[in-house]
């Protein structure tokens, strides 16, 4: 199973693009996109979850044109978009009812189907409440049992762990991986460490483009050996800042440790190298390739 | 700014500008909008500034309410009350602004009907003397202070009334109706200028007055609104208007005052965005609701091999049940009393009474629940799940408008099995076509708007007239119509377009979020 995106552009009016010449292949797994905000990684989501459609450019999905037929997918999809809403005055099992009828599930097994996924997401106790009293992590939990009711093949998560605590963090991670074995799921965070948790791709977008993509191990390549740390005062920290890219800083005291990559520079001396993260080849690209 | 960038207000305005422009009919027309029994004032420049004013005040303070009311309770639900609150506003500084805000929005309105009403008088004049203090003066001594009114009573409703629209709603018709019936009708007198809202009292007795003056006539009555006759004759008049009087002025300037008032008296119970303080209603003891007292948050996680299989079904009944639901839980419990109450009170008054008067109001008391019909995905955020499922347009939108059109017929049956039995068929065709009108009027108003204001201001006016027994607003056929088969041919020509008009629109919009 594969998803060919070629050339994708969404224009929205002369001032703003929303994705530009955008190519990219998905195959089955854990696609991570990461990107500052607005470099079109919600433009791209929702393109191919057909709600917009991109202004040149094709989709297709095992060969099927989705642009043009876009109910082929729909089938298939599971969304879960960055800023939803519910209906307030349904309790989960109404909620996640009309969603099955949404999308087309039904059958005699459908309410056990639903009651199996509350039960997942721990909303067992509250699923008769009306969804509108729930709390903003319980709403995404909710968002997460619904974008599994049809078995998709298709899983598109736009910054799914928000609302979320560490622990249901965790367990939407391990969710995700068992799940990337039969299915394309794109997962979009700010929270590079749930992406570098699970993703077994990486795609890193800025102002509409594909800056890069490969496995994490080539991501991360592309900063090794240029990453180190050290400590300094502020006035140092300035000229730091001014031959290298400072990517974390921290106080100890009344100084500074100070995370940076070299950017053509010599390190500075004292520096000490470090292993290279998918945080820094983030960083060192979206700085970089601006 | 932010009210009027709305399409809302724009089909508003569109409205208002052909409104004002059939407030001056042509003299060949069949309707009119000002006259005495038989009589008809000549267009000079106080017919027409006077009458397009005193149109402007009572049109715009009728679907003015619907159009400012709401001020508060979007700084509400977008959250910004709360950063409303922590700032150094006083409560009436913040609802002085509000009210200010309606009134220059109901303003800019009606700075677009005064300067129609001077095309209009050049349209339908010739040769008669334009003198624009008939224009300004008018405008400003009707129009304002029931602008000003409105703007107050709009803040007032809020207030109290918070988000129980559709209160607001009842209220508001019934107050308007009270005070348009206590002045119409009644002789001159201080007083009577004084409680006289709109000013109405004060011109059609002026107008009246010249009348049995010129013809020596005794008539106690004028007709002011869109009263249509098929009478082509009238004897005509010059009225120039009538006198600013000390008095007459002095009770505008109440009235304003008044708003004023109620604006300031209004800020001593206003919530300031803290319901729990404001409601000083014990709450039900609720658990919090993010405790669960199990370990971990996804429990046992899901195992999605162990779901059962998926079994598809493509059928919309599931939605209908849902959109059904969805329409009954909308608004509070109690109002459930209020609808049977109605609903079985059109089984026992007069077959005419409950078809000409219930029906239309029971329909409309249902305002806030057609409302949302097509917009409440959009309004909760859920559009990203309708319209990226399974053909929305074919599934989604018909079982949105199938369980409002069930809905409304179940309002309506007690009515339609009266009228089945009394063998009356138009009567059940026309209920039916009128049912299927509210719900593709609501549904394309709201799609096409995105919002839910135009229809309810729309609806409001309709029910309006249809119990001022406008024949025009007639959507259920209650009233007599000479072509009973042409009038059915209309409501569901109609309904067609609007179905065609929701269909197109939302195809273009659920490719395009």
């Amino acid at each position: 199973m594969a998803l060919e995106i070629k050339k994708l552009t969404k224009q929205y009016n002369k001032h703003k693009t929303g994705l530009s010449n955008y190519s990219i292949t998905i195959d089955r797994g854990i696609l991570g996109l990461l990107g500052p905000n607005g470099a079109g990684k919600s433009t791209l989501m929702k393109i191919i979850a057909t709600i917009s459609k991109p202004t040149t450019g094709t989709l297709f999905l095992d060969g099927e044109d989705i642009v043009k037929n876009p109910d082929n997918i729909r089938k298939i999809l599971g969304y879960l978009p960055q800023d939803f809403g519910v209906y307030p005055n349904l309790n989960a099992y109404e909620f996640l009812e009309y969603i099955a009828a949404l999308k087309g599930v039904g059958g005699a097994d459908l309410r056990k189907r639903i009651e199996m996924l509350l039960d997942g997401v721990n909303l067992t106790a509250d699923a008769k409440r009306p969804i509108g009293t729930y709390s903003g992590g319980m709403k995404q939990r909710i968002g997460i049992a619904q974008a599994l009711l049809n078995d998709p093949k298709v899983l598109i998560f736009d910054e799914p762990t928000v609302g979320l605590d560490p622990e249901e963090r965790v367990r939407f991670r391990q969710l995700i991986s068992e799940l990337a074995n039969d299915c394309i799921i794109i997962l979009s965070s700010h929270i590079v460490s749930d992406i570098e948790a699970i993703a077994d791709e990486v795609a890193i977008m800025q102002n509409g483009t594909l800056l890069e993509k490969g496995t994490q191990p080539d991501i991360v390549k592309l900063v090794e050996g240029k990453v180190f740390e050290t400590v300094l005062d502020s006035q140092q920290l300035n000229d730091l800042k001014a031959r290298h890219l400072v990517i974390d800083t921290s106080r100890q005291k009344d100084q500074t440790r100070a995370r940076y990559i070299t950017r053509g520079h010599q390190p500075e001396v004292g520096s000490v190298a470090v292993n290279a993260t998918l945080e820094d080849a983030y960083l060192f690209l979206t700085h970089t390739k601006a | 700014m932010q009210r009027t960038r709305s399409y809302s207000f724009l089909i508003t305005l569109a409205i208002t500008i052909y409104a004002a422009y059939s407030f001056v009919p042509p003299p060949t027309a069949s309707y009119t909008t000002l006259n005495v029994v038989g009589y008809k004032g000549i267009y000079n420049s106080a017919w027409v500034g006077h009458v397009s004013a005193m149109m402007t005040t009572i049109m715009l303070s009728l679907y003015g309410f619907f159009l400012i009311n709401g001020g508060i309770k979007k700084d509400v639900d977008t959250g910004i009350g709360q950063i409303i609150a922590t700032t150094p506003i006083t409560n009436f500084g913040y609802l002085l602004s509000k009210f200010l805000s309606n009134f220059f929005v109901l303003l800019t309105i009606s700075a677009l009907t005064f300067l129609i009403s001077i095309v209009m008088f050049f349209v339908r004049t010739s040769g008669s003397p334009f003198i624009i203090g008939d224009f300004i003066l008018p405008f400003v001594f009707f129009a304002i202070p029931a602008l000003f009114t409105v703007s107050a009573l709009a803040i007032v409703a809020e207030v109290f009334l918070g988000r129980k629209l559709i209160l607001q709603y009842i209220i508001f018709f019934f107050l308007f109706g009270a005070l348009m019936a206590n002045v119409v009708g009644h002789k001159s007198s201080t007083v009577n200028t004084f409680i006289d809202t709109f000013g109405v009292n004060t011109m059609t007795n002026s107008v009246k007055d010249k009348v049995n003056t010129q013809y020596h006539e005794h008539i106690d009555a004028v007709n002011l609104g869109f009263t249509f006759s098929k009478k082509h004759r009238f004897k005509t008049f010059e009225w120039d208007g009538i006198s600013w009087t000390g008095v007459f002025i002095a009770s505008r300037l109440m009235w304003i005052c008044i708003a004023f008032g109620l604006v300031y008296f209004s800020s001593f119970s206003f919530h300031r965005f803290d319901f729990k303080q404001a409601s000083g209603k014990k709450k039900k003891a609720m658990a919090p609701a993010n405790i669960s007292h199990t370990n971990g948050t996804f429990a046992a996680g899901i195992n999605v091999s162990l779901l059962p299989p998926v079994v598809t079904d493509y059928s919309i009944f599931p939605f209908v049940k849902t959109e059904l639901l969805l329409l009954i839980r909308k608004g509070p419990k109690w109002f459930w009393l209020v609808n049977g109450g109605l609903w079985i009170s059109m089984i026992f008054v007069k077959l005419d009474i409950a078809y000409a008067y219930l029906l239309p109001i029971l329909l409309f008391l249902q305002v806030t629940r057609w409302s949302e019909l097509a917009t409440k995905e959009v309004t909760n955020r859920l559009h990203y799940f309708t319209w990226s499922s399974f053909k929305p347009l074919q599934r989604m939108l018909p079982s949105q408008l199938l369980a409002a059109f069930i809905m409304a017929v179940a309002l309506a049956l007690p009515v339609i099995l009266r009228s089945a039995i009394a063998g009356n068929v138009y009567s059940v065709v026309n209920i039916i076509n009128g049912a299927a009108f509210v719900v593709l009027l609501s549904a394309s108003l709201g799609i096409v708007s995105g919002g839910k204001k135009l229809f309810e201001i729309l609806f409001f006016f309709i029910t309006y007239l249809i119990t001022q027994k406008m024949p025009l607003t007639d959507y259920l056929g209650a009233l007599p119509h000479d072509s009973p088969i042409g009038f059915i041919s209309v409501i569901l020509m109609l309904n067609v377009l609007l179905a065609m008009v929701s269909f197109s629109v939302r195809s273009w919009q659920v490719r395009h979020l």
